[in-house]
C-alpha cells in the first residue's frame, strides 16, 4: 500500500475517534497532585468528632455540617443543623454557594469517611476552600459521641476528661448517653466546654 | 499537565531555548525538503508542485489530532492554550498581501530566511523586502490602525461558530485535507513537467 493511503486511513481513523468521543473539558486543577498527596498524608482535611461536637454544643455559627447521603437517609437521621447535599448534587451549580465560599467552615460527612473524602478531594481540586471531613463519619460519631465508651478508673486524666466531654456533648446533642447519669467516679458530671476559636477565620471583604 | 509554560513546568527561559532548538529543526526540515527553492514554492500556484500545500496540511492535521488526543487523555488543558484573537478584516487583508507576496517572490517569510541562509540572492532580496514592509507597517500604523483593529471577534474557533464539537471539526478538516491532497495530485499530473 502506498504510504499516502496509509496516512489517509490512519488520520481518518483518528479523526473518527476524536469526533466520536465527548469533548474533553479538562478541569483546571488548582491543587497539584503533590499538594493533594501531602494533604492526604497529613490528614489535614479531618476534623475529629470531638471538635465538631464542641462547635455544635457552643452553637458556633461558623460551622456548617453537610450531609452527603441521600435525602431518605438524611430524613431518618442527621446531625443537628446539618444541610443535605447528596453526593450526586455536589457539583450542581445551584448548590455551589454551599461548597465554594469564604464564610463558613464546611464539614462533609457521610456514614463512613470515604464519600466525604471524595467530596473534599473534588472540591479542593476545584480550588474551593474551607471544606473539611468529619473523621470516621457518622459511624465513628455514633461510637465516640453518642455512645462513648467509659474509660476504666485507672485511665489517664485526659481520657476521663474526654469521656466527660463526650457525655456532655451526647446529652446536649440528644444521644443515648444523655439519658444515663454520669458515672460516680467522674468528678464533674457535666464537662465545661471551653470556647474554642474557629479553625479558620471567616474572611469577608468585597 | 500541559501547557508546560502556563503550568510552570518549564520556565520562560527554557521555553526560549526550546523554541530556538525547534526553530533550527524547522529550518533544517524546510531546507532538506527543498523549500528554500522559490520555484518549488511557486509551483503550488502554477500547479506543477503541490508539496507545500501537502506539507502544511499534514503539519496542521498532525498537530490538531495530537492536541485533541492529548486533551482527551488529560495531558493538556485546552482552555489554557492561547488562541490568537481573530480580527476578520485584517486577517483577510493580510492573507491577500501575504498570498500576493508569495506568488511574486516565491517565498514565505520562513522559507525566505532558509533560502537566504544557503546564499540565495532572491531570498535575500525577499528578506530585505520583508524588513521594508515591517518598517512601512510600523511607521504607517496610525493610518492602518482602523483596518488593523476592525471586526474583533475575540479568541474564537471555527467549531464554536459552526456549533459543532472540536472532534467533529477535526474530522471535517481531515476530510478537507484528504480532498486537497487528491486535488493537488490530480493537478500535478495534469500540468506539464517543469524542470527546476
Amino acid at each position: 500500500m502506498k504510504p499516502r493511503v496509509i496516512f489517509t486511513v490512519v488520520f481518518f481513523a483518528l479523526g473518527l475517534i476524536i469526533a466520536a468521543v465527548p469533548q474533553s473539558r479538562t478541569m483546571q486543577y488548582r491543587v497539584g497532585a503533590d499538594d493533594m498527596l501531602e494533604d492526604l498524608h497529613g490528614k489535614s482535611q479531618f476534623i475529629s468528632p470531638d471538635e465538631v461536637a464542641a462547635f455544635l454544643v457552643e452553637d458556633n455559627p461558623v460551622i456548617r455540617l453537610i450531609d452527603l447521603r441521600s435525602p431518605e437517609e438524611y430524613q431518618a437521621f442527621h446531625l443537628p443543623g446539618a444541610v443535605n447535599l447528596p453526593m450526586t448534587d455536589l457539583l450542581n451549580s445551584d448548590y455551589r454557594y454551599l461548597v465554594d465560599q469564604d464564610m463558613m467552615l464546611n464539614v462533609f460527612y457521610s456514614n463512613g469517611s470515604v464519600k466525604a473524602n471524595e467530596a473534599w478531594m473534588i472540591t479542593s481540586q476545584l480550588g474551593y476552600r474551607n471544606n473539611y471531613v468529619l473523621e470516621g463519619g457518622l459511624n465513628y460519631w455514633a461510637e465516640v459521641i453518642m455512645n462513648p465508651e467509659r474509660p476504666s478508673s485507672t485511665s489517664p486524666d485526659e481520657e476521663i476528661a474526654r469521656y466527660n466531654f463526650r457525655m456532655g456533648a451526647s446529652k446536649a446533642l440528644g444521644g443515648d448517653a444523655g439519658a444515663e447519669t454520669a458515672p460516680a467516679d467522674v468528678e464533674a458530671p457535666l464537662p465545661a466546654i471551653t470556647k474554642r476559636p474557629a479553625k479558620k477565620r471567616a474572611s469577608g471583604g468585597c | 499537565m500541559g501547557p508546560l509554560i502556563t503550568n510552570g513546568i518549564i520556565s520562560p527561559e527554557t521555553d526560549l531555548l526550546l523554541a530556538f532548538i525547534i526553530g533550527i529543526g524547522f529550518g533544517f526540515v524546510l531546507e532538506s525538503s527543498g523549500f528554500s527553492s522559490s520555484r518549488k514554492l511557486a509551483g503550488v500556484f502554477y500547479g506543477y508542485d503541490m508539496v507545500v500545500l501537502k506539507v502544511f496540511f499534514t503539519a496542521g492535521i498532525t498537530a490538531m489530532t495530537g492536541l485533541l488526543f492529548f486533551s482527551l487523555f488529560g495531558w493538556i488543558d485546552m482552555d489554557m492554550v492561547y488562541i490568537n484573537p481573530t480580527f476578520l478584516t485584517s486577517a483577510i487583508a493580510g492573507g491577500v498581501i501575504m498570498g500576493a507576496g508569495f506568488i511574486m517572490g516565491g517565498f514565505c517569510p520562513g522559507t525566505s530566511l532558509c533560502g537566504a541562509a544557503i546564499g540565495k540572492i532572491d531570498a535575500m532580496v525577499f528578506v530585505g523586502g520583508l524588513f521594508i514592509g515591517v518598517l512601512m507597517f510600523t511607521e504607517g500604523y496610525p493610518l492602518l490602525e482602523g483596518l488593523y483593529n476592525a471586526k474583533p471577534m475575540g479568541m474564537v474557533k471555527i467549531s464554536e461558530i459552526l456549533n459543532v464539537s472540536d472532534g467533529v471539526m477535526a474530522l471535517l478538516f481531515i476530510a478537507m485535507a484528504s480532498g486537497a491532497f487528491w486535488l493537488a495530485e490530480w493537478f500535478e499530473k495534469r500540468s506539464k513537467k517543469v524542470e527546476y
